[in-house]
């Protein structure tokens, strides 16, 4: 079980991730926007972010860059869940995984719920034993 | 829209934005069934917005074509004296439900009385309703309470299943700003629009918009996550009526608005 903090704009989109994540046994936090998003990671601790990239005002680039200036944030695995086509992220692919703990990069229209969670779990345990290795 | 194959690009982009539009309400339902399929439990509700999302795409896809076949001529697009209060009511009906699904409270204005304006009854409505679409979703999604409801039931790790689902299955709690359809009189013609709490909504941004129409995953961002494909079929629609769908201001609030002309055929009765 861990605590995801969902980045979604879609409001009824949102919930059904929130099921889904729930039905898993997390623990769900949802911001709209980037601003909020920053503001809620500060209370909830997130121990992975699901990102939607195309967010009203900021942009989920934006989004990490901020999330990831935070120390305390820095070793939190972000899975992105976007409508952004995937070949319109193949030139920033590298920086967001290497510099910005982009663990996992799906298109949400093609992306299941079960991809998903795979995906976050994968990110968990990947974090997980990054960690152990630390220590 | 099509005028001798001169606006060809520009319909071209409008089908681009639509098309990037259709994605979310589609995925919304896609994973909605996937959920269902996975043995959750659906309720009523959700029965309920899997419509509603399926309402919204087929809606914009009607009110495209609304406007491309009165671009192309298919369509006679007959002025007649209209009451613009009538059609906001009317829009606001078709809206209710939607706006309910994202915790946007729904407020119908409208100041004095005055004359009906020359439009077009279907365009005007399908204009509004393509307007209202849009920037409901818009404000749902900027609301500083849009977290309530939901975040907040998410709590514990014991309690997470439990929690989870009676807050998954609830409607969401009503956020603090409604949107307001409002029609008044102003020096130039009787203006129609919807408002709302959108600090970042100026002219300059929603013509930087209309550029980038089509060519941009976002191109009114300061507003929206989506393509405000709803935004420029609304546009187009009010563009055949010879009004333009613009930034307006009503009380404190902004929006977008069109001003229609007043009808003087009554008048002369």
């Amino acid at each position: 079980m861990a605590t995801i903090l969902l980045i979604e704009p879609d409001l009824p989109l949102a919930k059904t991730y929130m099921r889904a994540f729930a039905q898993a046994g997390h623990a769900v936090h949802h911001a709209t926007m980037a601003q909020q998003a920053i503001d809620l990671a500060d209370v909830a601790m997130p121990d992975v972010v699901v990102l939607e990239l195309q967010l009203p005002a900021h942009s989920g680039i934006e989004f990490l860059y901020e999330f990831h200036s935070y120390a305390e944030w820095q070793g939190v695995p972000v899975v992105i869940n976007t409508l952004l086509p995937p070949q319109e992220l193949s030139d920033v692919a590298q920086t967001l995984r290497e510099a910005l703990s982009v663990h996992a990069m799906h298109y949400k229209p093609q992306a299941s719920l079960r991809l998903l969670l795979r995906s976050i779990n994968d990110a968990l345990v990947a974090n997980a034993a990054s960690k152990k290795a630390v220590t | 829209m099509l005028d001798g194959g001169q606006n060809f690009a520009g319909d071209m982009q409008l089908l681009q934005s639509i098309a990037e539009q259709l994605k979310m309400p589609l995925t919304a339902i896609a994973r909605q069934a996937e959920l269902g399929e996975c043995g959750a439990n659906i309720s009523a509700l959700d029965f309920r917005a899997v419509g509603e999302q399926a309402n919204t795409a087929l809606t914009l896809v009607d009110n495209y074509l609304l406007g491309l076949r009165l671009a192309v001529g298919q369509e006679i697009l007959a002025l007649e004296p209209v009451s613009a209060a009538s059609v906001l009511a009317d829009v606001a009906h078709e809206l209710d439900g939607f706006a309910k699904r994202y915790a946007v409270p729904l407020e119908v204005h409208i100041a004095g009385k005055y004359e009906p304006v020359m439009a077009n009854r279907k365009a005007l409505r399908a204009a509004l309703t393509s307007l209202g679409y849009e920037l409901i979703a818009a404000q749902a999604a900027q609301c500083e309470a849009a977290d309530t409801g939901f975040a907040s039931a998410m709590g514990t790790a014991k309690n997470t299943e439990s929690i989870g689902q009676d807050a998954a299955n609830a409607a969401p709690k009503p956020l603090r700003a409604s949107l307001i359809l409002a029609s008044h009189r102003t020096a130039h013609g009787i203006v129609a629009g919807v408002y709302g709490d959108y600090a970042m909504l100026s002219a300059p941004r929603w013509r930087k918009a209309l550029a980038l129409r089509g060519r941009a995953h976002q191109p009114f961002a300061a507003l929206s996550a989506s393509s405000a494909a709803g935004l420029f079929v609304a546009d187009t629609l009010l563009q055949a009526m010879t009004a333009q769908l613009r930034v307006g201001r009503y009380h404190h609030q902004q929006g977008m608005a069109a001003t229609l002309q007043p009808s003087r055929q009554l008048q002369l009765v």
